[in-house]
C-alpha cells in the first residue's frame, strides 16, 4: 500500500509515517528504509536531521541518503520505504547551487514518483502543507508552492491512501468520496448534454460538407 | 449553494468543473479590484478576493454577499483558505484576511453542502 501524508509543521507527520512504515514492514517481514532527502545546508538542518535520526533509533530503519533521483536509490522492490520529504526533493531539484532555478523540476519529480508508485507497493511519502496563508510571496516561491501542490495532487491520486495530519490526528481523504447530491443536480440541470449533442450535430454538418470544390 | 474550500493550488476549481460538468466559460474569477461581480456565472471562484475589493470600497464583505444572496443561492462558491500562516504586515491585508474567515463562516452556514479539497481529493464537511 502506497501512502501520501501531508499537514502543517510539527503536526506529527513523521511520527505517524514511521509508525505506519514499521507496521507495514512488520506485517510482511520486509526491510525498512528511511529515505533521507534533506541535503543539510546549516546547523539548523543538521540538528533537525539528528533529531529525526534519534526518533528513528531502534525502529529498525536503514537510512538511504537520496536528495535527488529517487528511482535510482530505491532498488529493493520488496522494501518498505519512508520518503521524508517530498518538499525537500522538490527544493533540491528546483533550486540549483549556482542560484538558478530548474523550472521543470515539478514535472520531472511528478513523473518519477508516479512511476515509482506504479512499480512499488510500499512507499510512504511525507509532504508539507503550505497553502493556507494570506501572504503574497515572490514569483519564485509561488512557483515552488504550485509545483509542490502539483506533486502532492499526483501522489494523492496515485497512492492507495491520502492522509492529512492535524496535530497528531490523521484524516483520510478518498478518491471515491461521494459527490454531494447538490453538485450532481447541478450537473444534471446544466445543459452540457444538450450542448454536446449540438456540437456533435454541428460536427456532423461540417463532416458532411464537400471536401473540395471538385466534389460539388 | 455549494461551498468548496481549500488551500492554494489544491484543485478546488478542477473538482467543481469535473463534478458539475460546467465549463471554464461558466466561471467568474473574483479579483481584489472589482466589486461588480458577474453573478450570472455558475461558479464563483477565488471569492476570498471579494473581501479585498469590498474593504477597498469601504464595504463589509459579509453584508455585501448577504444582500446579494438570491444571486448566488444556486451557485458553486470556491474560496481559498487564507486563514493560516503569518499575519500580513499590511493592515488592509490583515483586515481582508479576517473578513475572509468571517465570510467563509457566513457562507458555510448558508451552504447546502460544504466540501474541503485537499491535494485534489474532496471531503464533505456539511
Amino acid at each position: 500500500m502506497n501512502v501520501f501524508i501531508s499537514g502543517g509543521a510539527k503536526n506529527g507527520k513523521s511520527d505517524f509515517a514511521q509508525e505506519l512504515a514499521v507496521k507495514m514492514a512488520g506485517e510482511t517481514d520486509r526491510t525498512l528504509y528511511y529515505v533521507a532527502t534533506m541535503i543539510p545546508h546549516d546547523d539548523e538542518d543538521r540538528e533537525r536531521i539528528e533529531r529525526h535520526q534519534w526518533n528513528r533509533n531502534g525502529l529498525g530503519f536503514r537510512t538511504i541518503e537520496a536528495g535527488k533521483n529517487l528511482s535510482q536509490a530505491l532498488t529493493d522492490h520488496e522494501g518498505v520505504y519512508l520518503i521524508d520529504s517530498v518538499t525537500a526533493l522538490l527544493s533540491n531539484e528546483m533550486f540549483r547551487e549556482d542560484g538558478t532555478m530548474y523550472h521543470s523540476a515539478p514535472r520531472k519529480i511528478k513523473a518519477e514518483l508516479k512511476e515509482l508508485c506504479h512499480t512499488m507497493d510500499s512507499l510512504i511519502f511525507v509532504s508539507d502543507y503550505m497553502y493556507s496563508d494570506a501572504m503574497e510571496y515572490s514569483d519564485t516561491v509561488e512557483e515552488y508552492r504550485k509545483g509542490l501542490a502539483e506533486i502532492d495532487k499526483t501522489l494523492a491520486k496515485e497512492c492507495d491512501a491520502a492522509i492529512e495530519m492535524f496535530y497528531g490526528f490523521p484524516t483520510q481523504y478518498y478518491k471515491n468520496e461521494d459527490v454531494p447530491e447538490e453538485l450532481k443536480q447541478m450537473a444534471a440541470r446544466n445543459d452540457s448534454a444538450a450542448r454536446l449533442e449540438k456540437a456533435r450535430t454541428f460536427g456532423q454538418l461540417v463532416l458532411d460538407l464537400p471536401e473540395s470544390e471538385e466534389d460539388q | 449553494m455549494v461551498l468548496i474550500i481549500g488551500g492554494a493550488y489544491q484543485g478546488m476549481l478542477e473538482y467543481a468543473l469535473e463534478k458539475t460538468h460546467y465549463r471554464p466559460s461558466d466561471v467568474y474569477n473574483c479579483t481584489r479590484d472589482r466589486v461588480d461581480i458577474d453573478f450570472s456565472k455558475r461558479i464563483l471562484n477565488n471569492v476570498e478576493e471579494i473581501c479585498y475589493a469590498c474593504l477597498e470600497a469601504d464595504r463589509n464583505p459579509v453584508k455585501f454577499m448577504a444582500a446579494r444572496r438570491s444571486k448566488w443561492a444556486n451557485s458553486v462558491i470556491i474560496m481559498n483558505d487564507i486563514s493560516c500562516g503569518l499575519v500580513p504586515m499590511d493592515p488592509r491585508d490583515r483586515a481582508a484576511r479576517e473578513s475572509a474567515s468571517r465570510l467563509a463562516i457566513y457562507l458555510v452556514n448558508e451552504a447546502d453542502a460544504v466540501i474541503r479539497v485537499f491535494a485534489g481529493l474532496a471531503k464533505r464537511l456539511k
